[in-house]
Formats: C-alpha cells, structure tokens, sequence
C-alpha cells in the first residue's frame, strides 16, 4: 500500500486529468453523431418507486430520477453519498451536529426524505438524520429517487420524497472482486457473487472499506473524521416455489467501527478526549409473491431490522466526557396485491402493520419505548386514453403517538404530443414525531445544566419540578399536549420535452406547504437560572422552486447533461413579520438599525438558492473505455445556530445584523464548483482498471462543510468473471 | 397634571396587584409621595411660563462595564460551569439627566435610573429601587421614535423585570432585549434590533435607549472567548424638558 500512496503525488493528479481529457479528446477527434438507438435504451427503464409496481419511467406522473449501476460505476463512487451529491436537486448536508452527511431534497431536512433498500426503509436516524455514507454503493442495481411527497404509498417520513435502493437480484453465474485505493489511506475491499441454478438463486456481497479520515484543520487536534472502518454484507436468495409462486429472503448486515481522539473545549481551556463509536444493523426482509392468475398477483413480506449506535468517549483521567447508546428496532410485515382489472384500470392495496422500538441511556429511565402503527392503502391507475393517465392514492395510518393521518396523492400525466409530456401531482406528506421528540428526558451536565424533554415527558417532570418550587418561569404545564405529525402540501409541476432530435430535457416546478414543524422551545426556567426546552409544533414553512435537467449525446458515445435547481425555502411566520414591517437589521459597523423589506429575507438557513452540475460521460463498450467529468455547483447559503463544534472550533452562525435571520447582509458560506474525474479501462480478460480524481482543484472548507474532504485520488483494479448460456 | 396623578395611582394599584406583600400603609406612602412630588414638578413647570427649551441630543455611551470579569482557566476535566472569580455581583448604575455613572453607594438614592448586571437590567422603582423610574421596551427603529408612549410604563416586580435579562425564545413574550447569535453552547449576546426602551425617569422626563453591544469596543462580530462581554454600549436621547417629544 505504501507504494501507491506514494504514486499519489501531485504530479498523478495532472497526469490523471490529463488521461481523462486526452481520452474524451480522441472521441471528439473521431466525432461520429448519436443515433436513435440511445433513446429507446432510456425508454425502457423501469421504477417500482413511484407506484410500488414497476412502471417504465416515461409513463409516470410524477418527477422520478434514476442512477443506474454502469453510471456509479463510471463515477467511481464508494458511498451513497458519493452518488446522491452529484444529483440535480440534491444537496449533502451535514447533520444538526454539523457532521455526517444527510440529504436535502427540494429545500427540505434530511428527516424528511424517506430512504428505502428493496422497499424498506433503513432506520437509524441520530439526531433526525441517516448517515448516507453507512450504504456501500457495490450491491447497487439503480437508486430510484421520487420527489415530492409519497406518503399515500410509503407513510411517515416520505415527506419530500423517497430515495429507493434497489438491490441486485441473482442472475446467471457470476462473480466479481474489486478493489480501490486512494488518498487518506482508503481502502475499499469488495465483491459479490451470483449462483442460479433451477429454481435456485443466490446473490452474496461483501465488502470492507476503511479509512484514515481526514484533517481539514491541522491547527486544530484531532481529526476532521477520525479514522473508522466498516464490513457490509448483504444476499438475497430467491426460490421459486412454484410456477406462480416466488420466494425471495434478503438480508443485510453492517458493522461500523471508528476511533476518536480530540480535544474538548471548556471555557478557555481544551482537554484531552479519545473514545470510539460503534454503529451496527441488519435486516432480514423474505417476501413470498404469488400470481394468483394473470390479472392479480399478491405480495406478502416481513421486514425485521434493528440499528445500534454506541459512544464511549472519555477525558485523558478516564472520566467520562460523552456516553451514547441507543438500539432501535422495527417490524413490519406487510400484505399487497395489484389487480388488472382491465387495459384502462390498475388497482393496488394494501395494508400493514409496524412496530418500533427505541431504547436509549437519554430517555427517562433507560426503558424501551414503543410506537405502533397500522396502516392501509390504495392506488388506482386509471388510462383512459393513450395518452392521459391518472393516479389517485391514499394511504390511512394509524398509531399509538400521534393519532391518524390521511395521505392522499393525484397525479397526472398527458402527451401532448410525441415531443412534449405534461405531468402534474399534488399530495400530502407527514412525518411522524419521532422517538427523541416524544420521549427525551435529558439534562447535559457540561454544558451547564439545561435540559431537554420530550413531549410526554415534560408535563409531567414539570408539574413535578413547579411543586417542589424548582422553577422560576414555566409554561402551563397542561399547555404541552402531545406532538402532532408534521404535515407537508405539495404540489410538482413539470414536463418532458424532446427540444429536437437527441436533445432532451425536463422541468419540475414544485411547492412544498410545510405545517406543525416541531421546534425546541424554552418551556421553563430554573431557580438556577437554567432552561428546560421541550418539542412543539410551532413553525411554519416553504420551499418552492424549479428543476431542469437537459440531456443531449452530443457524439455518438459522449453524453452531456445539464442540471439545475433554483430554490426557495422560507419561514412562513417570519416571512409574514417581515412583510408586516416588524423584523429590523443593525449595521454592525455603524450600529444603525433599519426596517428589514421583503426582497431582504433570504430565507432559511442552509439552502442555496442556486445549485446544479454540468457532466460529461463517455462510454465506449467495444473498445472497453468509459470516463467522466463532472462539475457540482451549490450556491452560497447561510448558517444557523448549530449545536456542535467541528475540532473544537463552534460553527459561526451567519447572523450579523442581530435579528437572528437570515437576511442579505449576512455573513453567508460562499458558493462553490466541483470537479470530479475518472477514467476506466476494461479488457477482454475481465479485468477493469480504474483511475480518478474527486474534488480535483482541492477545495476545503472545514467548518461549515466538514463533510468535504479534499481532493481525493483513487486507483482501482477489478474482475469479474461470468458464465454465459446459463442465465 | 391630574392625568397624571390618575396614571399614578392606577400604577401603585397594579403594582399591588403583582406584589400582594405590599401593605395599605406602603401603598399609602407612595401615593402620598407621588402627589406631593407631582405638585411640586408641577408648580415648578407652571410658573415658568417661558422656557428656554434644553436642546435634545443623540448620545452614544461606550462600554459600562456590567460586571466584567474574566473566566477562570480551568485545568483538568470540567466540574461545573466555567466561573468568573473577580466579579463584584454589584449593578451598575446610568443617570440619564448627567448622561453619567452613579455611584454604587448611591444605590438607595432616585439619583440613578437604570442598572446593568451581566445580562440583567433594572430599573429605579418598585421592587429594585426607591426611585419612580419606569420603563417599557418597543419594537421600532431609534429615529423614528419621536415621542414618547403616553402610559405603559412598568417597574420592576418581585417575580420580573419589564426587560427580561434571559435570552429571546419562539414564543416568549416581547420585553427580551438579547438572544443568543452564539453556535450551540456558546452564548453570544447579540441585541436584538429594532427593540427601543423608553425609560420615564424620576424626574418626571423621559429617555429613549438603543442598546447596541454586549462586547467592549462594539466589535461587529462579537467572539465569546476573545472579546469581554458584559460591556455595554447603548444610544439613547434624553429630554430634559417635560414634553414626551424627543425632537
């Protein structure tokens, strides 16, 4: 290894861009233009997301996007971060912490877009947000990303959207090793092998990546991310049990651990911390499909996963700085069927049954707490025509901590012509309170005592601590109820249009009506002078804007894309003050005070207005060469009060004008480009060779996005073998 | 002059209604101290009938130091809260009318209208002075404030100050005059713009104040570690003549 790490000089990196350009400039010299089998190839592509059948993306109603295996393969990606950051519309963010990498879809939190494997979804949500970078990208047959909200089919949490990863299934016999290693000592170690034979099949992946992290700020002890490694496994076996009848069990198992060692900030002084972090979950989802005749076909499954988050941090005197643990565990089984009920009718129903659980040191006292939901739901696609189509769908959930609630969703799709296809959807989305919200009842004892308590928690600890004359200032205790479900209203707009031959593109415009947004709110004061925050439905908020994506294969083996999201996100209620005259904004520097106006509110923290890619893909399958250079955008954007610190140093907030909004003449993190290249060389043999350069002109900014290391280089060699005539 | 004999009274008796301790007799002794002081101050105003009026001017006062002291290093695993071992826990005190610092011992005297402790202000009557200064706080720009309200004017109390020296929170009632601009558990003390506090002194006059930093020199983006807080510097107006108009 050692040696490769030396080879990753500078002067590699040049010689890389280099290979990359000289290999898109042969093409270029050899210019040939595309012809039109590259457009009924996209038309064939099929998404089981947006109507739980599969459904050829061009006939659905609502924005979907796929990512297919060859493109994440090409783009050299490790990670699903690596993957969904380079999408339109699509933004990695840090978590509320300021770490880790959660995604923000349509201007919405990373809490609010539901990501599923195979249907399921992937629990495990620290601090509201799921760490993208726990799903390796090598098991991948396409991720499936449907936005705007798709509660009336996947219920809580699909409030923006959903993120869906579909797995590979066994196919024929094959198998396939592979290896990458680039900067900060990362080594990705993987494969994954498929067996059919009969009724038989059998998918098995593996692999291990680990990693030095990186130091963004050297100055400071530390890591930026501290070195960790992780092992996932994954298989499906697939059976078929009878002529009508399949079997199929998927599995999952994932075990991540890191070591920390920094130092801690209190008051002036920094103190010495090391510890480490374990993450593990797994999954087991059989699901058993029978086709009762040629019209209707049922599908039955039970989804068992359990999540597990522990950290151990200490002072150098062995006390204890931070320790964490928390399990979560969730259970679904889940019956559907999908009937034709003739060439103009589809109707789908179903209904299930979910139990969670969340057990942590930071609930009251340590026990387990539940949450039960049921739930059903239909779907009706109904094509009265060949060209109009529409989907109407709702689902009813039910459960133990926020009550009911309905999702509908209609959504419509008209061929104008066969240039232009108009689509329309409107639909509600919801996302349940989550444990922490319910069920917290923590006191931080080193940040000075204030303390946070979950809804149904509070009232009572209040009454409690008021009898015992312990607070100063409080709320009506009866006044904290319990939370109720945050609702969204959306509605997507949009088409697709063939500008001229090869040349195509779409457009999204989409609103996102977003009510009873829990917030943490001072509900008490202490005689010590301490707050006592709980969760409540307070804010109110929107995001609205547009989409574009233009494709166009401008040689025969070269494609371009373009994209880009324009984007508004903004606090109902603040947005109503300012426009009432009632928000001000004080010059630090001359300390004069004026009137805020409406075009001055930029709106809410962490959203760039403008954000977009332009990429280049060439793929050459005769000649074996595939390579690609991708330039990312996101727009300059504004910080708020984070709690936490990256390498001791806090996170400025952006305010400057002492209103605590985000306005024009804050201090904002400015915008900025990435380029991403690589270059792949498969031969005859079944050996691919890889070589890449993300982040290529090295840019940093380690504390407002530490999630962004710098340029990473990486070498890769993989090979696969497969056996033809027996698939 | 009846008017405001009538806004006098009606003040003694909603003080009363936050501090039930209050006995007839204290209540009595206010009420007879605000006549015989009223009378007086209007006699005084009556029997000039052409005054010379005293220009008003715009002031800003830099830097009272509120209690400043610095943090005490710690070594070691933290055991608490960071502490401050030089500070006094004594209020400093403003006059308006000399535009000046009073003297701590001059705590039991009116010669004082407001008091700055770390993030706390008090102001000279009801529960934190024998004064009849009062206070109320509004939400407006400093120039464009031209006159005085007419009543609202509240002392401190018991239970609370008219300005709330905790930090501004969703929801929280409006007389809070800071919020936290500070990242997670770092406190920055950041004024919150556009609140105006209109103090009516003892004297029977009325200031207006803009409080403009918490951090000594006024530094435009205020560092917890590097730069000492509890110095404040405001802008206020003083009208030394009896008219609620600050022109």
């Amino acid at each position: 290894m050692p040696i490769f790490a030396a080879m990753f000089s500078r002067f590699s990196a040049f010689s890389i861009v280099f290979l990359v350009l000289s290999t898109l400039g042969q093409v270029l010299a050899q210019a040939e233009f595309a012809e039109d089998s590259l457009r009924t190839r996209e038309l064939d592509e099929v998404i089981i997301t947006a109507t739980r059948n599969e459904r050829t993306m061009g006939a659905l109603p609502m924005p979907v996007s796929l990512i297919s295996n060859v493109k994440i393969k090409t783009m050299g990606s490790l990670r699903l971060n690596d993957v969904l950051t380079e999408q339109t519309g699509l933004v990695v963010v840090p978590q509320v912490n300021g770490q880790g990498n959660g995604i923000q879809l349509q201007g919405l939190n990373p809490e609010y877009t539901l990501i599923l494997i195979d249907g399921e979804p992937v629990v495990g949500r620290n601090t509201g947000t799921l760490e993208l970078s726990r799903l390796a990208v090598g098991n991948i047959k396409q991720i499936e990303i449907v936005k705007g909200p798709s509660s009336s089919l996947y219920g809580s949490e699909a409030l923006a959207g959903v993120i869906n990863i579909i797995t590979e299934r066994p196919s024929g016999s094959k198998y396939n090793f592979k290896s990458r290693y680039g900067s900060n000592n990362t080594l990705d170690l993987g494969g994954d092998v498929s067996y059919t034979h009969k009724n038989l099949g059998v998918y098995v992946f593996g692999n291990r990546y680990s990693t030095d992290g990186y130091d963004l700020s050297p100055e400071n002890p530390g890591n930026t991310v501290s070195p960790f490694d992780n092992y996932t496994f994954s298989s499906k076996v697939t059976y078929k049990l009878g002529e009508r009848t399949d079997l199929s069990i998927a599995g999952r198992f994932f075990h991540e651990d890191q070591r920390f060692n920094f130092e801690v900030l209190q008051g002036s002084s920094r103190i010495q911390t090391s510890g480490t972090g374990n993450t593990q979950d797994w999954n087991v989802n059989p699901v058993l499909t029978h086709r009762f005749n040629s019209r209707l076909k049922v599908i039955g499954r039970f989804y068992t996963t359990k999540y597990k988050n522990n950290t151990d941090l200490n002072f150098e005197d062995k006390s204890a700085y931070y320790n964490d643990e928390l399990s979560q565990s969730f259970l679904r089984p889940e019956v559907n069927g999908e009937y034709y009920i003739n060439d103009k009718n589809i109707l789908t129903v179903g209904g299930g049954y979910i139990s969670e659980s969340v057990q942590t040191t930071r609930y009251d006292d340590g026990a387990e707490r539940f949450q039960y939901t049921s739930y059903g739901f239909f779907q009706h696609e109904w094509m009265p025509f060949d060209k109009w189509s529409v989907i109407l769908g709702g689902r009813y959930d039910r459960s133990n901590i926020y009550g009911s609630q309905f999702s509908p969703k209609l959504s419509s799709h008209f061929d104008l012509n066969d240039k232009i296809v108009l689509k329309a959807s409107v639909g509600k989305g919801f996302k349940a309170p989550d444990f922490r919200q319910v069920y917290l009842n923590f006191t931080n004892p080193a940040a000075g005592g204030y303390s946070v308590l979950g809804s149904a928690v509070a009232g009572a600890r209040l009454k409690e601590l008021q009898a015992n004359g312990e607070l100063i200032t409080s709320l009506d205790p009866s006044q904290i109820g319990d939370l109720e479900a945050e609702e969204s209203f959306a509605i997507n707009v949009g088409a697709n249009v063939e500008i001229f031959p090869g040349l195509k593109g779409d457009i999204n415009v989409f609103h996102n009506q977003i009510d009873n947004l829990i917030e943490t709110q001072i509900v008490a004061t202490t005689i010590f002078n301490q707050n006592i925050y709980s969760y409540r439905n307070i804010l109110r908020a929107y995001t609205q804007g547009l989409e574009t994506n233009l494709n166009y294969p401008i040689l025969k083996d070269v494609n371009l894309s373009v994209g880009y999201q324009l984007l508004f996100a903004k606090d109902r209620d603040v947005k109503q003050a300012v426009e009432n005259g009632e928000v001000f904004y004080r010059d630090p520097n001359s300390l004069v005070t004026r009137r805020l106006s409406s075009g001055e509110y930029f709106g809410l923290y962490n959203r760039s207005r403008h954000s977009g890619n332009i990429k280049l893909f060439y793929s050459n399958r005769q000649k074996g060469w595939e390579a690609s250079a991708r330039v990312i955008y996101r727009g300059k954007f504004g910080i708020g009060d984070i709690s936490g610190n990256i390498q001791g140093e806090t996170i400025p907030p952006s305010d400057r004008n002492s209103n605590g909004i985000l306005d024009n003449y804050d201090d904002f993190v400015a915008g900025y480009a990435l380029l991403n290249l690589s270059v792949a060389k498969s031969i005859t043999s079944g050996f691919r060779f890889q070589l890449g350069i993300d982040n290529v002109f090295d840019y940093t900014e380690p504390v407002f996005i530490p999630n962004l290391p710098g340029r990473i280089m990486y070498a890769g060699v993989s090979y696969s073998f497969s056996k033809k005539g027996n698939q | 002059m009846q008017g405001f004999l009538i806004h006098f009274q009606k003040k003694a008796i909603n003080k009363s209604i936050y501090n039930y301790n209050l006995t007839m007799k204290f209540l009595n002794y206010f009420l007879i101290i605000g006549v015989v002081f009223s009378f007086t101050l209007g006699l005084f105003s009556c029997s000039d009938d052409d005054p010379a009026p005293i220009p008003v001017v715009s002031t800003i006062f830099s830097d009272l130091d509120a209690d400043y002291a610095p943090f005490e290093p710690i070594t070691g695993p933290p055991t608490g809260p960071p502490k401050r071992i030089g500070e006094t826990n004594e209020f400093t005190f403003f006059s308006f009318a000399t535009g000046e610092i009073v003297a701590n011992t001059d705590s039991a005297t009116s010669n004082w209208d407001i008091g700055f402790r770390r993030s706390e202000i008090i102001f000279n009557s009801g529960a934190n002075g024998p004064g009849n200064t009062t206070a109320l706080m509004l939400e407006d720009i400093f120039d464009e404030v031209l006159e005085a309200p007419a009543d609202g004017y509240a002392s401190d109390t018991d239970n609370e100050n008219v300005i709330s020296s905790s930090p501004q929170n969703t929801g929280a009632p409006a007389n809070y005059w800071w919020f936290n601009s500070g990242s997670g558990s770092s406190t920055v003390v950041a004024p919150i713009a556009g609140r105006v506090i209109v103090v009516k002194t003892s004297q029977n006059r009325y200031a207006k104040m803009e409080i403009l930093s918490y951090y000594k020199g006024a530094p435009a983006a205020p560092d917890n570690m590097a730069d000492e807080d509890r110095h404040y510097t405001f802008r206020y107006v003083y009208q030394p003549n009896d008219t609620r108009k600050f022109e």
